[in-house]
């Protein structure tokens, strides 16, 4: 489903040049739930935003669903983000002032999905993260976990292929934090392809597979041990 | 249509959380585009053609017959009786009228306070060739010389107290004069057809009288009346007719291209003959000047109302380049939501497509606030300008126009912002 090949990424600015990934190659199949580890400034964040289109890259090539992504133009881009990629990230970003029900909404109005339909499918992601109820409040009025439930709730209802999670817990305390990846397991389970930053080896066990990246490069994920956070 | 309404309603969001800037923003442009109203207003209506289906038709002849030697001289502004006589003696124009303008006194009798008038003294053609609407009554049957006027509404309302007062009497400067006719509302803006010295911008006249009335009864121009002989301007009557006392302005109705050559041709026959006769020492130069370009061609264009459009355009400029920098705050601190539009599936088309609802939303907020402040500049200037309070009023086109205007307006300065916007580091926007 993702095949990156000899992907790297450099950061420039005036003065110098930061090789944030160094020609980083690796598959992921479709269901799997892939957990991307390693120190902070490693370029995991960094990876995770290619892979979701946010960011270019300068050599390599991304594959997704066996076509290059590179060179497609900004709208052939925003079509891709909006039906194959769901986006959950660290701080929420939810819009303050728009209710539960319009930020789930958002990606949904971009694809020209009739009325009847949003408000089915908005229900029905409510309905996933335990937020049915509320869907006329505004993100100010829930917790922080709750808050994250709604983003997760966003990125679903677009029902996309693949979910890409900016360390979806990083805001949260352990409990909120164990509600959110029950909740990712459950979209997992039912067939959504994940990939999700963290930085806790807890959630990174939980993961069907660990990709670590160090100074922008990739280790072999199959030796790497969430646990000790090292690897062998 | 309902995507629209959301774009409707992202936009009014937008301003629900940042109300100051927005208001700034409205303000400027409102303050930029209604001063920019208020002198457009008087600049369109100065500028305005009187009578569009036939201004092309009605021409001024103007001819350098006079008795003194200029090689470089324009023809004089007004013309000779005995001019006017010689350009009329041809069938070629549709129509032709000379006429000029005097003051008088009128009154129903003399127990009456007399009303001071303008009077037109002209010829029967007059009120064809410049589609002037009659209300009761008739005009001339020709143009001989007869005690016979008629009214403005307005006059004859003032006068009378009512308006269908046909064949009643007046007292014109202490002379009998029976009505055979009233004007209905008429008001043409500019007056072209009396342009020297910028008298295209005065009302029109109070009462008619036929030329050769307003000859036998001595009155002299108000406006424009030049002696170029040993002419007693106080003996109009008889010397005013045959010397070269030059005070009438004459215009002839030329539909064709046909009848325009025909009649240049007539002028230069005209003209030649003349020069033959020994009664034409200068150059020749003769002209056939359009209405629309009659101010141009006296250089009686005015000038403050130029200037100060000028002005008021360097002020739009100011404003629009205050409210864009207003746009661009306002549009830079949501840049985070159009980061998070974008990685949700937006493009930048749609984004643009957000932009033009929130165009819309400006117009419409913007052309209140101009439409207000134009309003109170327009009467402020006919305070401090009461000669152009005619040219003060707002018609559909120009209503129209002013709403494009404002929509050029606040596109133009809410699309650098967006693109700005638009183009923002995805990543990073939504990490802050």
């Amino acid at each position: 489903m993702i095949n990156i090949s000899n992907l790297s990424k450099i950061f420039r600015t005036e003065l110098i040049e930061t090789h944030a990934l160094r020609d980083i190659s690796f598959q992921v199949n479709e269901g799997e739930f892939v957990a991307l580890t390693g120190p902070s400034g490693s370029g995991k964040s960094t990876l995770l935003n290619i892979l979701g289109t946010l960011e270019s890259f300068d050599q390599g090539d991304y594959l997704l669903d066996g076509k290059s992504v590179r060179g497609l133009s900004d709208k052939a881009l925003s079509h891709l983000r909006n039906e194959k990629i769901g986006f959950i990230f660290q701080s929420f970003n939810l819009i303050k002032d728009f209710s539960l029900y319009d930020n789930i909404e958002l990606p949904l109005r971009y694809r020209g999905i009739s009325s009847k339909e949003r408000k089915a499918r908005i229900e029905q992601a409510l309905e996933l993260v335990g937020l049915a109820a509320r869907k006329n409040y505004y993100p100010t009025q829930l917790s922080g976990g709750q808050q994250q439930r709604v983003a997760i709730a966003r990125a679903i209802a677009g029902q996309p292929r693949i979910l890409l999670a900016d360390e979806p817990t990083g805001n949260l305390d352990s409990l909120m934090a164990r509600q959110v990846m029950e909740l990712l397991e459950q979209i997992n389970q039912q067939g959504c392809t994940i990939l999700m930053v963290t930085h806790d080896p807890d959630q990174a066990r939980r993961a069907s597979r660990n990709i670590q990246i160090i100074d922008g490069q990739l280790h072999d994920s199959a030796l790497y041990d969430p646990l000790t956070q090292q690897t062998a | 249509m309902e995507q629209f309404f959301y774009y409707l309603k992202v936009s009014w969001f937008s301003i629900k959380r940042a109300p100051l800037p927005y208001a700034l923003t409205i303000f400027i442009l409102s303050i930029g585009l209604g001063v920019f109203f208020a002198n457009a207003t008087f600049y369109y209506q100065i500028n305005s053609d009187p009578l569009p289906h036939k201004s092309d038709k009605l021409f001024f002849p103007m001819t350098l017959l006079v008795p003194y030697q200029c090689s470089d001289c324009k023809p004089p502004s007004v013309l000779s009786y005995s001019n006017v006589q010689k350009l009329s003696q041809t069938d070629i124009p549709s129509a032709k009228a000379a006429m000029y303008s005097a003051d008088g006194y009128l009154q129903l009798n003399n127990d009456q306070p007399p009303l001071p008038v303008v009077i037109r003294i002209t010829q029967r053609d007059f009120f064809r060739m410049f589609d002037v609407p009659l209300l009761h009554g008739n005009i001339w049957t020709d143009n001989a010389a007869r005690f016979e006027v008629i009214l403005s509404k307005a006059t004859a309302s003032k006068i009378f107290g009512k308006t269908d007062v046909v064949g009643q009497q007046l007292l014109l400067d202490d002379r009998h004069f029976t009505v055979i006719g009233v004007l209905d509302n008429w008001q043409m803006l500019p007056r072209l057809y009396d342009a020297s010295y910028n008298n295209h911008l005065s009302p029109n006249e109070d009462i008619f009288m036929s030329l050769e009335t307003g000859y036998d009864l001595n009155y002299l121009s108000k406006t424009s009346s030049s002696t170029f002989d040993q002419t007693d301007y106080r003996q109009l009557s008889t010397q005013g007719r045959a010397g070269a006392l030059h005070q009438l302005q004459y215009w002839v109705q030329l539909d064709t291209e046909v009848q325009q050559q025909a009649y240049q041709q007539f002028m230069t026959n005209l003209v030649n003959d003349e020069k033959a006769a020994g009664r034409h020492p200068s150059t020749v130069n003769n002209q056939l000047v359009p209405m629309r370009e009659i101010v141009a061609y006296f250089g009686d264009e005015p000038g403050d109302i130029k200037a100060f459009a000028l002005v008021t355009l360097l002020f739009l400029l100011v404003c629009l380049f205050n409210a864009s920098h207003l746009s661009l705050n306002r549009y830079l601190s949501n840049q985070y939501e159009f980061s998070l539009r974008r990685a949700l599936g937006a493009s930048r088309s749609q984004l643009q497509l957000q932009m033009l609802a929130d165009v819309l939303l400006m117009t419409m907020l913007t052309i209140a606030g101009a439409l207000l402040i134009g309003y109170a500049g327009i009467t402020l200037m006919n305070q401090l300008l009461p000669g152009n309070r005619l040219f003060s009023n707002w018609d559909l086109t120009l209503l129209l126009a002013l709403l494009g205007i404002v929509f050029a307006c606040s596109y133009l300065v809410t699309i650098y912002p967006s693109i700005r916007a638009s183009f923002g580091s995805l990543n990073q926007q939504l990490k802050e």
